[in-house]
């Protein structure tokens, strides 16, 4: 069943554009992680989705129901959705106090309320710190109680804005693993943020990635600053390093600027054995720095003078033969390439 | 008297504070400039103002107030809410936005909401109110104006002090004083460790 359905979702704020998406679905019991630098609207999408904040235009329908932005409609749907912060607060009481607030709220028995507040402190393994002021804990302590005060109310929607940005290595292993954890038992759909691509592709089942506002399908591994290729004849052409001239798909080229972007798609990337006739123009060469399995993708990192990124299959990967400090060849296919601002 | 006027206070001024604070209305920077101003208003200034309501000839004549403890209290209240409200106001107005926006990601309703702003914020607010206290011990001319200092009723130690000076009883005027100080040096202590507790 799909959770949320946006559609010609906008955000504007003083005029400017911070959130503008076309078509998105979000599935139940799926795990999302949606990534991008900051300032890109990922915060806000997630208030949107938590309903605390309405959109500036558009539709959102949560389990096929439309969402009207009216405060005495949107209690009801944040019962169902909770968001945990990048820095969450707990107020300023006991461990104990903060996960029983969401409980009380709802009027729920203090024998269930005790049994859900024990459930969740050991889900996060926070149960001794039960009687101590939340104020007082570690950053890492602080968002574990901050999750379990959200898993505490068994919410069908997480919303994780950053959840281990805050956090030294230990925890954020931690977290994931609660994360997973309440995924796989509790079916629960979780969104979150990060920075981290490794992170976000080995724990999420799907990516999305938002630059500037908007969703870009191929990930930003591959964002470039580009300016026009002015010895191109005729040739849609964009140069993004002193030696590398690459041909653009035409349709896929914005009007014409001094300076822009341009994204390349890792998974339209094909290494070549060697380079031949087949492919005259777009044929690059380099050193391969790094290759890391990612979620059954294989992810290889190459200095071209750029660093490219490109993704393959393990088949396709096995195929390649490619090998850490091996030089090789590559094509980058005109249409893998997009101008994106 | 004090502690009359600075329930009073208390009672109309916080829920005023929270109100404004918490809520967006038109004209908002105005009422919040205004009662800054009245921070200010010097206690001759109420003091006349409200005498001319309170003595014979003024629309509250007939009720008999001028030179009674009433009279005193309606002059200190009057001084002090424009004082508990803007305290209040800061007391809020200090409390992260994400305590407004945890709350109701949790499922809280407004007042539930408004609830957690204001458990947040009490130790401002019991400061507001510790520092009103403070404002009214020490006032002189409401007293004096409205209360007439009438020995044993309406005499306060400021307006006792005041006398006690003209009459060149400089001692026992003195006494008085480091008396008074002492009380606004507790309430002050007071009022540090409030503010104290709602920054930590």
């Amino acid at each position: 069943m799909t959770v949320y359905e946006l559609h010609q979702l906008t955000k504007i704020y003083d005029e400017r554009t911070v959130l503008d998406i076309p078509d998105l679905k979000i599935k139940e019991n799926r795990i999302y992680s949606l990534l991008g630098p900051n300032g890109t609207g990922k915060t806000t999408l997630l208030n949107i989705l938590g309903f605390l904040e309405p959109p500036s235009g558009g539709k959102i329908t949560y389990r096929s129901k439309p969402v009207r932005f009216v405060e005495s409609e949107l209690q009801a749907l944040r019962r169902d959705v909770i968001l945990v912060d990048q820095f969450p607060i707990l107020f300023t009481a006991t461990v104990w106090k903060n996960l029983e607030f969401g409980l009380k709220v709802r009027k729920i028995s203090k024998g269930k309320r005790t049994r859900m507040i024990q459930e969740a402190l050991d889900l996060v393994g926070m149960r001794d710190f039960a009687l101590a002021q939340a104020h007082k804990l570690s950053g890492g302590e602080t968002q574990r109680v901050a999750l379990a005060r959200a898993l505490a109310l068994s919410p069908r929607v997480f919303l994780c804005d950053e959840p281990t940005s805050s956090v030294d290595v230990e925890n954020q292993a931690i977290i994931l693993n609660i994360l997973k954890r309440i995924n796989q038992t509790k079916r629960m759909t979780i969104v979150f943020t990060t920075h981290d691509r490794t992170q976000a592709r080995t724990i999420s089942d799907q990516t999305l990635v938002l630059d500037r506002g908007r969703l870009l399908e191929a990930g930003y591994d591959n964002i470039f600053s580009a300016v026009p290729d002015l010895n191109s004849l005729g040739e849609t052409k964009c140069v993004i390093h002193p030696n590398i001239s690459l041909l653009m798909d035409s349709h896929k080229i914005k009007p014409a600027k001094d300076r822009f972007r341009i994204l390349i798609d890792p998974k339209q990337i094909h290494p070549l054995r060697k380079a031949g006739k087949e492919f005259p123009v777009n044929v690059l060469q380099g050193i391969v720095r790094q290759v890391v399995d990612e979620n059954s993708k294989i992810r290889v990192v190459v200095d071209s003078g750029v660093r490219l990124i490109l993704l393959m299959t393990e088949k396709t990967y096995r195929h390649s033969q490619i090998f850490v400090g091996d030089s090789i060849t590559y094509y980058i296919p005109p249409q893998a390439i997009q101008a994106i601002d | 008297m004090s502690i009359a006027s600075t329930l009073i206070a208390g009672i109309v001024g916080v829920p005023a504070g929270f109100m404004i604070a918490f809520e967006s209305f038109p004209g908002k920077r105005i009422v919040i400039t205004v009662l800054n101003t009245l921070l200010a208003l010097p206690t001759v200034v109420i003091g006349l103002f409200v005498y001319t309501f309170i003595s014979r000839r003024g629309i509250f004549g007939p009720f008999d107030l001028l030179y009674t403890q009433k009279a005193i209290i309606i002059g200190q209240v009057i001084l002090i809410i424009p004082v508990v409200t803007v305290f209040t106001i800061t007391a809020i107005n200090r409390i992260d936005e994400r305590y407004r926006k945890t709350a109701m990601t949790l499922g809280a309703n407004r007042i539930q909401t408004a609830w957690v702003i204001f458990r947040e914020a009490r130790f401002g607010i019991i400061a507001a109110i510790i520092a009103s206290f403070g404002r009214v011990i020490s006032e002189v001319g409401i007293s004096m104006m409205l209360g007439g200092n009438i020995k044993g009723f309406t005499r306060t130690m400021t307006t006792a002090m005041a006398l006690e000076y003209d009459k060149g009883a400089f001692i026992l005027s003195i006494a008085l004083g480091i008396v008074l100080l002492g009380i606004s040096f507790g309430m002050n202590m007071l009022f540090h460790f409030f503010q104290g507790r709602s920054r930590a």
